[in-house]
């Protein structure tokens, strides 16, 4: 494939823009939600499991009882949100996920400690999410120790004996991250997943546009060349996403305080690769589809997921067995997300991230190059013209 | 039975601030072969949809073989057959997927369809083809299975609106054959075109000029009524020099080129003969020959444009 | 009733007529939930860690050892500085440090309160918040161990310890399999996409094609079409739910407690109303371009507010309002409750009535836009 001429380019250029400005529904999308996703982001959705829905039965009913109840109510970690009458009562509750822990306090309760014995209470777990009912678990078993100690000095004091202290204190450090805030997290992955979505999906339709409407062939016959045509149709398409990629950092700054630590031109130079990238996939696309209908559902499968599950976006990469790590290196998001989280989170320069730059160079040149051959077989070798079959 | 096939009264659409169709009013009678013809953009397809049911007037009636095209969108849908301007059966379905497709979209019976598939294919010339995929096919055919799939419930009414665009013109007169034998049989065919040529084919014309019909009549009638003062075909191998030179005369009324020879239209046959041999023979410019002529449609067209002050959109109006 | 058949005959026509349709319709939902249901796992073990013992003394081994053997932490180093710590997770080599600092095991054999440090990596803030969480748990056991040995050398006192002991009982999932809360809410995902990416192109696609005009002609009516439009892809979508419900069932062994029968036909309920996201984007679009730009736009948050990885509970009102028109939020009760907890009809009525509902309001508003008219 020969240079490039951009003089074939802009008009192609122009023409698209024209047609994005007409589209006023898609301008907008394009230039809100991005600062949508980010608000929900930044304000709805985090991986912090508090506020468990929690139900109790107090078959005790005593003041130590209720007690300990407060105890469970006055943290963020559960919510009490029901009291039952019965243990036999829990089941339908937690069925409909009405509540996802269930606290019994035993009849015997209180005159066991009173008598000093160690009463045992019963904690039901759901356990569907695994996640959430370890954690809810692993916060049960601490404030049932924090109870023990209370109830255990409280004791002692009685006696006359102070002076007691909680021997250890922990002292948690949140580094690049000190509050676990999501939106600071999750920026880098919703600027991925903005990108590639976007970027690969409109590559792909553009150009199977142009092949179901017959006027491929009319494009072939004049001077502009294929993939001339296709960078033209495209570049609205990266400079409005690049655009709302640099939105969302603005607003991260603005609204969540996430500065960019690392270098902008280094952050650039990943974002660029990486579209080159999602510009490149959405070509093989089109090169494989005849329709936009066929075009689009493969473009949404293969970015929309795999972007979302399969970069490390929200699933640690290193949990994944073997044969879908393997995967993931198919997936560019993969590296550019761990290359944004560098460069804005951590600061880091090129010399942590040169990897995952070197990946995502060798994922366009290998996407851009198979699918310029493409093109080119499909410039020299008519098209049969299809038959109609019996 | 209404007395007419089609009513229109003070029909009319505005798009914002365009009106693209201004207070039309006519009359379809039943059998017969109704042509509306206008420039591109002059409104037959906006008029068109609006008797259809695909748009709304913005004020005016129309009646549709007696139903009311505001109040009885879904009675006129049965009693008509449309073939829109652009192709618009199914491109990967087959011919005879696209038919079976269109009966059972009309309500036709398994019986009924088993008896208008042949016919369709035939008529469609497209028997042994029922196979092929549709976008295999040729222009012409597309158009004729077009029109067969939107007869195939036998309307009364059949509107096609610019039939025979993009067609060769073998294919032209085979799809006019069709027409009339759709005629025949007791249809009112209410057709769109810019060939004037075409228009010759119908018993019935409105001639339509930026959204407002400018005259009307039977193609004799219009081409004897309208134009009064007698036409002068002058052929020579330079017509457009010799336009630039008659335009000037205040004896000539109207001039248009059509290929090599230049119509002029004159007051008197007599006079304008020698007139127009003597200014040309002053500049030089041989005339091969000089005949009085029936106007053509077209030149009714430009002379009703011109009368209206209009020039604009008439050159668009050839073939 | 004809008219419907024949647009349906029709559907399934064009469909067959494309060859690359159908292995992306029935291959491509069955690999992704294969390959999606592996990835998508938040059981954290063995993260990477760091760690730095300033102290060298029994007391501090004993405490780091809690860490280590704990089986959710997995040491990639020990460094003798604070400063060597930077390294590691500046490089994403370690996601979380544990820092004894000197004089740790001379406090607490003195008495006086001692402290430690744990670092994690705040940029893959999952991991980070559920380390942090297993930590501070495994440290706080740690203190009640060295307090209940403190209390019983002052045992003479004759003061007992009371512990108040927890049995815990994990219902539904009682190996605690993240696998089985994951594959159903990929598989939900997986049948949104589909379904709402099916149906956003079918009217449009005839709309720009032209054949639009000439159906508006006939004397179907819109119900009809849009009906008769939503048939195959009911249809397809069901083939597709029964193909992964199955790879879920049978390959991924996550159990059905509840009725198979109950399953198919929740998620029937459930496409309904992505379908009907579909075709009311499909209504309201001039172009396929336009449809599917739309589209995008509406699955890309549904995707994340629906409950999927993160809790509805956890997010504000504004966004919990918002999460009640995203099908998700529903269908993942209903199949979480089938398949994990044996939920059955008297449970999960209310979700699926509100799935009902969520369709017919679309489907309405499908059909009142879509009004027969080119404008």
């Amino acid at each position: 494939m020969s240079l490039l001429s951009l003089g074939c380019l802009r008009p192609v250029i122009k023409k698209e823009f024209r047609q994005i400005r007409r589209d006023a529904r898609s301008l907008m999308f394009m230039a809100f939600l991005p600062a949508f996703m980010l608000l929900l982001f930044g304000y709805a959705l985090n991986f912090d499991v508090k506020h468990i829905p929690l139900a109790v039965v107090d078959e005790d009913g005593s003041r130590a009882s209720r007690n300990l109840v407060d105890r469970f109510r006055t943290t963020e970690y559960f919510d009490l949100k029901a009291v039952l009458p019965r243990t036999a009562a829990i089941d339908p509750v937690m069925a409909r996920e009405d509540i996802r822990a269930a606290l019994v306090i035993p009849p015997a309760f209180s005159d066991d400690l009173l008598a000093g014995r160690s009463p045992s209470i019963q904690l039901i777990v759901d356990g569907s999410n695994a996640m959430s009912g370890t954690t809810a678990a692993g916060y049960a078993g601490a404030i049932l120790l924090s109870y023990s100690q209370r109830v255990t000095l409280d004791a002692l004091e009685r006696r006359g004996l102070t002076g007691f202290v909680v021997p250890l204190d922990t002292d948690v450090r949140v580094w690049y991250n000190p509050e676990l805030r999501s939106a600071r997290f999750l920026i880098p992955g919703l600027m991925a997943f903005i990108l590639m979505v976007i970027v690969t999906v409109s590559t792909a339709f553009s150009v199977v546009r142009e092949k179901e409407r017959g006027t491929m062939d009319q494009i072939r016959l004049s001077s502009i060349r294929p993939l001339e045509l296709i960078l033209g149709k495209v570049v609205p398409y990266v400079a409005i996403s690049l655009g709302s990629a640099h939105l969302v950092l603005l607003l991260g700054e603005v609204l969540f305080g996430v500065g960019i630590r690392g270098s902008y031109p280094l952050l650039l130079a990943a974002m660029i690769l990486f579209l080159t990238c999602a510009l490149g996939q959405g070509v093989l696309i089109s090169a494989v589809t005849r329709t936009q209908q066929v075009a689009f559902l493969i473009a949404v499968l293969t970015t929309m997921l795999p972007t979302f599950i399969l970069s490390g976006f929200v699933f640690p990469i290193r949990n994944m067995p073997a044969v879908v790590q393997a995967v993931t290196y198919l997936v560019p998001a993969r590296y550019f997300l761990a290359a944004l989280r560098a460069i804005i989170l951590k600061g880091v320069g090129l010399g942590a991230i040169w990897r995952q730059f070197l990946f995502l160079a060798g994922f366009a040149a290998l996407a851009l190059g198979g699918s310029a051959a493409l093109l080119r077989r499909g410039e020299t070798e008519r098209t049969p013209r299809r038959r109609g079959r019996r | 039975m209404p007395e007419y096939a089609i009513e229109v009264k003070d029909l009319t659409k505005r798009f914002g601030d365009f009106t693209a169709v201004n207070a039309v009013s006519f009359e379809v009678e039943r059998g017969r072969i109704f042509g509306f013809l206008g420039a591109n953009g002059a409104g037959k397809s906006t008029t068109i949809r609006m008797l259809c049911g695909l748009l709304d007037p913005t004020s005016g009636t129309a009646s549709v073989g007696g139903f009311d095209i505001r109040r009885q969108p879904e009675g006129v849908k049965r009693a008509i057959g449309y073939m829109s301007q652009r192709f618009s059966l199914y491109e990967d379905l087959t011919v005879a997927e696209n038919i079976r497709f269109f009966a059972g979209a009309y309500g036709l019976t398994r019986k009924a369809l088993e008896g208008r598939l042949p016919w369709v294919l035939r008529m469609a010339g497209l028997e042994g083809r029922e196979r092929s995929l549709t976008r295999t096919l040729s222009v012409g055919w597309k158009q004729r299975l077009a029109l067969g799939c939107a007869v195939l419930h036998e309307p009364r009414i059949v509107f096609l609106d610019e039939p025979t665009g993009g067609v060769d013109p073998a294919s032209r007169r085979r799809f006019w054959e069709l027409i009339n034998e759709l005629s025949e049989g007791g249809v009112t065919v209410f057709v769109t075109t810019h060939y004037m040529d075409e228009a010759e084919y119908c018993n019935d014309i409105r001639l339509i000029h930026a959204g407002r019909i400018v005259a009307g009549g039977s193609p004799g009638e219009l081409k004897t009524t309208v134009i009064r003062n007698p036409i002068l075909e002058v052929s020579s191998d330079r017509v457009v020099d010799a336009m630039e030179v008659l335009q000037k005369e205040p004896w000539v009324l109207e001039t248009s080129i059509f290929g090599t020879s230049l119509h002029v239209s004159v007051g008197d046959e007599a006079e304008g003969r020698r007139l127009v041999r003597e200014r040309l023979a002053r500049e030089g410019i041989a005339v091969h020959r000089l005949d009085r002529i029936m106007p053509s449609l077209e030149d009714v067209f430009i002379h009703k444009i011109e009368e209206r002050g209009g020039a604009g959109g008439a050159g668009e109006g050839r073939p | 009733m004809k008219a419907i058949l024949s647009i349906v005959r029709k559907e399934f026509l064009q469909l067959r007529r494309d060859p690359r349709l159908f292995p992306v319709l029935f291959i491509s939902p069955i690999l992704q939930l294969l390959l999606l249901g592996y990835a998508a796992n938040l059981d954290v073990r063995d993260i990477p860690s760091v760690v730095c013992d300033l102290d060298r003394t029994a007391a501090s081994r004993d405490f780091l050892d809690g860490f280590v053997n704990s089986g959710y932490f997995s040491v990639r180093a020990r460094v003798g500085r604070m400063e060597d710590i930077d390294r590691f997770l500046d490089d994403g080599e370690a996601a979380m440090a544990f820092v004894v600092p000197r004089g740790f095991g001379d406090k607490l054999a003195g008495g006086k309160p001692a402290s430690a440090m744990i670092i994690a990596d705040g940029a893959e803030s999952q991991s980070a918040t559920i380390g942090v969480n297993y930590a501070t748990i495994i440290a706080g056991r740690y203190t009640q161990r060295v307090f209940l040995e403190k209390l019983a050398r002052v045992a003479a006192t004759g003061a007992k310890p009371v512990q108040v002991g927890a049995e815990v009982r994990v219902w539904y999932n009682p190996e605690l399999r993240s696998r089985n809360f994951m594959v159903p809410g990929v598989l939900g995902l997986i049948l949104m996409i589909m379904t709402i990416s099916l149906a956003s192109v079918g009217i449009v696609r005839e709309k720009e094609s032209g054949t639009m005009e000439q159906i508006i002609v006939t004397p179907i009516r819109p119900y009809q079409l849009i009906v008769g439009k939503l048939l195959p892809f009911v249809l397809i979508g069901l083939f597709e739910a029964v193909f992964v419900v199955a790879v879920a069932r049978w390959w991924f062994v996550v159990p059905v407690r509840g009725s198979l029968l109950l399953l198919f036909a929740m998620c029937l309920v459930f496409m309904l109303s992505t379908l009907g996201f579909g075709l009311f984007i499909s209504t309201i679009s001039r172009t396929q371009q336009q449809a599917m730009f739309t589209t995008i736009f509406i699955i890309m948050p549904m995707m994340l507010l629906g409950g999927f990885v993160f809790p509805i509970e956890n997010m504000p009102p504004f966004f919990q309002a918002v999460s009640h028109v995203v099908p998700t939020r529903y269908f993942f009760v209903i199949i979480r409750g089938i398949m994990l907890r044996g939920a059955g009809w008297p449970e999960l009525w209310d979700q699926a009535v509100s799935l009902l509902l969520l369709g017919a309001v679309l489907f309405a508003l499908s059909i009142l836009r879509f009004r027969k008219k080119l404008d």
